[in-house]
């Protein structure tokens, strides 16, 4: 069996409990949580991008698949998602998103933030792989684990380290916000350690939501419904959308990596309730699950995941300051 | 401290005298009732006697007809009967903030007030037209070099405290602007006259519409025309409140700005019985006088003297120069319930209200008769009912 074999797989996550079930079906889907991406081969990279070499799949997720590259030497993470036409049958429509997105990762290249994902040297582009549409792009690689698997294999994060990683999220959503973003997608999954300098990067960002134009995620990579903000279910448009959502989500990220408990989420709970608990259930407080964790943290935690933004930090500064006190 | 003067009509030696008797801050005019000569020296003189002084341009008055505005017509920034369509382009709002701001930069005031509209409903176009204007205002203010810092006003009928999820959405909005300092903020009042009624669901908001501001979001929030009500404001994390020396002043009704027919009762003396929470008539003191339970609803300010000193209530020489010095003295020692946090200040008030329902139902048990009103302590229950609800909209 190849390498590649391994990435015979539906891009459907095959957990028990499944995040990506939970998509809104307002939101579209570009990339298709429904449709198995194609089998990608080292040949396809190789016909894609004849300059790579040694590509070996490390990751995937709800909707990508990535491999680590090298170019010139260097390592880089090359990630394939599926540019469904099912629910876009009219191509101008994803060349017109294509374009937005590579507009979007231009913009991301200004990012100078240690703790967002750098973009890489192979442009944003679409391919047909067996007959289906697919995007790629190519992001620094980073070498360590994702905080959902670091959660599921070591339980929960000492109380330093959930305050580093606050901080450190803090300035990724400072800095997206700064250039007008939401990034709309924090998770612990969208979320990676660096081994070495145990660094927290959050990916996805190049992709993330465009608050001065139509957003490109109506139709992309959209959130996943348990670290939705309140206000991402608000599809009047009449709630204000800004980095107070992000603030949510990663408020959520904090409580999960605090106690390795997801606040609003079991195995049992339907997309209706969650929406219930996301938007009006308080969840337990984190120390009452994990002791270790100080009251001070626990009343940060819980003030991130204000049910309104106004309850929340009003800057990200004074997230920080507050954090810096724990 | 912070309580301000309410200014209004009538002014005669009022402002000096509250401010003599260190019971306020300083002092809010309005541009209704002072002559635009005279308003420099007006606020001179405040500053002399080391008050703050905020104007509030009353531009809201605009949109009122047929307007009472006195005044107002000789302010440069105010014309009589605006309607909507004066309100539609950017170009016409950065008009009305630049001349509303630029007349209040001359006047060197403590605070900025912005421009703005009375609206009925956080979801109404008037409401839009208020945010616009608070927008604009901010816009106009960070060019303004060494200007003082800018409260952005909103006139807010006391309807529009009726759908949480306006306010919730409303408060988003308002919570976004990052150079935001503050607001002051006024509620028109329902009530068809001065009492200490509210009703405990709008109250409940407005009172969370207080705590979020100032609590959460650490704003500065004045209470305009807020009268007692503004004691439970600073209990949520109001920075100041302001009232006026008539009940007319005292709390903001639509009305009064309002051309209307002359006539009305001249006014009868009050006592304001900080104990009792309330303002009540000097007649009924005299009774609870007469019952031997004076010293249970007495205040405990220095103006309480032309009282105790006399033979009796009616008997003193209390007349509405000193009812208006001592509510103010009054409104100001109770602000001692002010604590720590919002927790330990709603608690406090609960008690004073715990108690001034007592003493209520004491004099009622005495004999004592509360003029026409056959339920005097209504509003303590009111404010208790919003107490309850407040808490449970802010999780406390
Ligand atoms: N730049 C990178 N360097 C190294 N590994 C990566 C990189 N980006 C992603 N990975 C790995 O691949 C996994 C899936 O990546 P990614 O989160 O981008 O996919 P996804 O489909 O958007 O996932 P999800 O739906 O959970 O958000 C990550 O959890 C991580 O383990």
């Amino acid at each position: 069996m190849s390498d590649f074999d391994i990435c015979r797989f539906p891009l459907r996550v095959e957990h028990t409990w499944c995040f990506s079930d939970f998509h809104l079906p307002d939101f579209g889907a570009l990339y298709s949580n429904q449709m198995a991406l194609p089998t990608i081969t080292e040949q396809n990279i190789k016909d894609l991008l004849p300059s790579v070499t040694g590509a070996i799949p490390s990751g995937r997720g709800g909707q990508k698949i990535v491999f680590r590259i090298e170019l010139e030497g260097q390592a880089f993470a090359l990630k394939f998602a599926l540019l469904s036409d099912a629910f876009q049958p009219d191509i101008a429509d994803i060349d017109e998103t294509v374009l937005r997105a590579r507009r979007e990762t231009q913009i991301m290249q200004e990012c100078k933030s240690p703790h967002i994902v750098k973009v890489g040297p192979v442009d944003l582009g679409t391919a047909a792989i067996d007959g289906q549409n697919v995007l790629y792009f190519s992001e620094e690689f980073i070498d360590g684990q994702a905080l959902s698997d670091a959660i599921r294999e070591s339980g929960p994060l000492t109380v330093p380290s959930v305050v580093k990683l606050g901080q450190q999220m803090c300035s990724a959503i400072d800095e997206l916000w700064s250039l007008g973003k939401i990034h709309r997608d924090i998770k612990p999954s969208n979320i990676m350690q660096r081994s070495h300098e145990t660094n927290f990067v959050l990916l996805d960002a190049g992709l993330a939501f465009d608050v001065a134009g139509e957003s490109i995620s109506a139709g992309f990579l959209v959130g996943t419904m348990a670290y939705f903000s309140p206000e991402q279910f608000d599809y009047t448009n009449r709630r204000v959308m800004d980095f107070r959502s992000d603030m949510f989500s990663l408020g959520v990220t904090l409580y999960e990596a605090a106690t390795g408990q997801h606040p609003f989420l079991s195995p049992t709970t339907s997309t209706p309730h969650l929406y219930t608990k996301i938007t009006k259930h308080n969840p337990p407080s984190p120390s009452s699950i994990n002791p270790l964790i100080p009251g001070s943290l626990d009343k940060v935690i819980l003030r991130m995941m204000g049910k309104s933004p106004h309850l929340r930090y009003r800057r990200i500064s004074q997230l920080q300051e507050a954090l810096a006190l724990i | 401290m912070a309580l301000f003067v309410q200014h209004g009509h009538g002014k005669s030696d009022k402002i000096d005298a509250a401010l003599e008797s260190t019971s306020v801050e300083g002092v809010i005019f309005g541009a209704r009732n002072e002559k635009i000569e005279n308003i420099e020296s007006c606020v001179k003189s405040v500053r002399e006697r080391g008050g703050k002084v905020l104007f509030d341009p009353q531009f809201h008055v605009s949109t009122l007809v047929p307007a009472n505005d006195r005044f107002l017509p000789d302010y440069p920034y105010y014309k009589v009967g605006r309607t909507a369509a004066d309100f539609v382009g950017i170009k016409k709002l950065a008009g009305y903030v630049k001349s509303t701001l630029d007349f209040q930069l001359n006047l060197a005031p403590d605070r900025l007030l912005s421009p703005t509209v009375i609206f009925d409903s956080f979801e109404s176009n008037w409401c839009q037209t208020a945010l616009n204007l608070a927008d604009a205002s901010l816009d106009y203010h960070a060019g303004l070099a060494g200007a003082p810092p800018l409260l952005l006003s909103f006139v807010i009928g006391e309807q529009a405290l009726s759908s949480r999820t306006e306010l919730d959405a409303f408060l988003d909005q308002v919570t976004s602007w990052d150079s935001l300092a503050g607001t002051y903020v006024i509620l028109s009042r329902e009530e068809s006259s001065y009492s200490q009624r509210f009703d405990p669901a709008h109250l409940a908001k407005a009172l969370y519409l207080t705590y979020v501001l100032g609590n959460i979001n650490g704003f500065e929030v004045i209470n305009g025309f807020s009268d007692f009500c503004g004691l439970l404001h600073r209990c949520v994390g109001g920075t100041a409140f302001a009232t006026g020396w008539s009940q007319g002043l005292r709390q903001f009704h639509r009305r009064s700005f309002k051309k209307q027919k002359a006539g009305g009762q001249p006014a009868r003396y009050r006592y304001t019985s900080a104990p009792l929470l309330s303002s009540i008539l000097l007649s009924e003191l005299q009774q609870i006088y007469e019952n031997g339970k004076l010293d249970a609803v007495l205040s405990g300010v220095p103006l309480d003297a032309l009282i105790t000193e006399a033979t009796s209530p009616e008997e003193s020489d209390w007349n509405g120069r000193w009812s208006e010095l001592h509510h103010w003295e009054s409104l100001h020692r109770l602000e001692n319930v002010v604590g720590h946090d919002v927790s330990e200040s709603i608690n406090a008030m609960e008690e004073k209200i715990v108690a001034a329902r007592e003493l209520y139902v004491g004099l009622a048990e005495e004999g004592v008769v509360f003029g026409q009103r056959t339920q005097p302590e209504e509003h303590l229950d009111q404010w208790s009912e919003a107490i309850s609800s407040f808490r449970e909209m802010a999780s406390l």
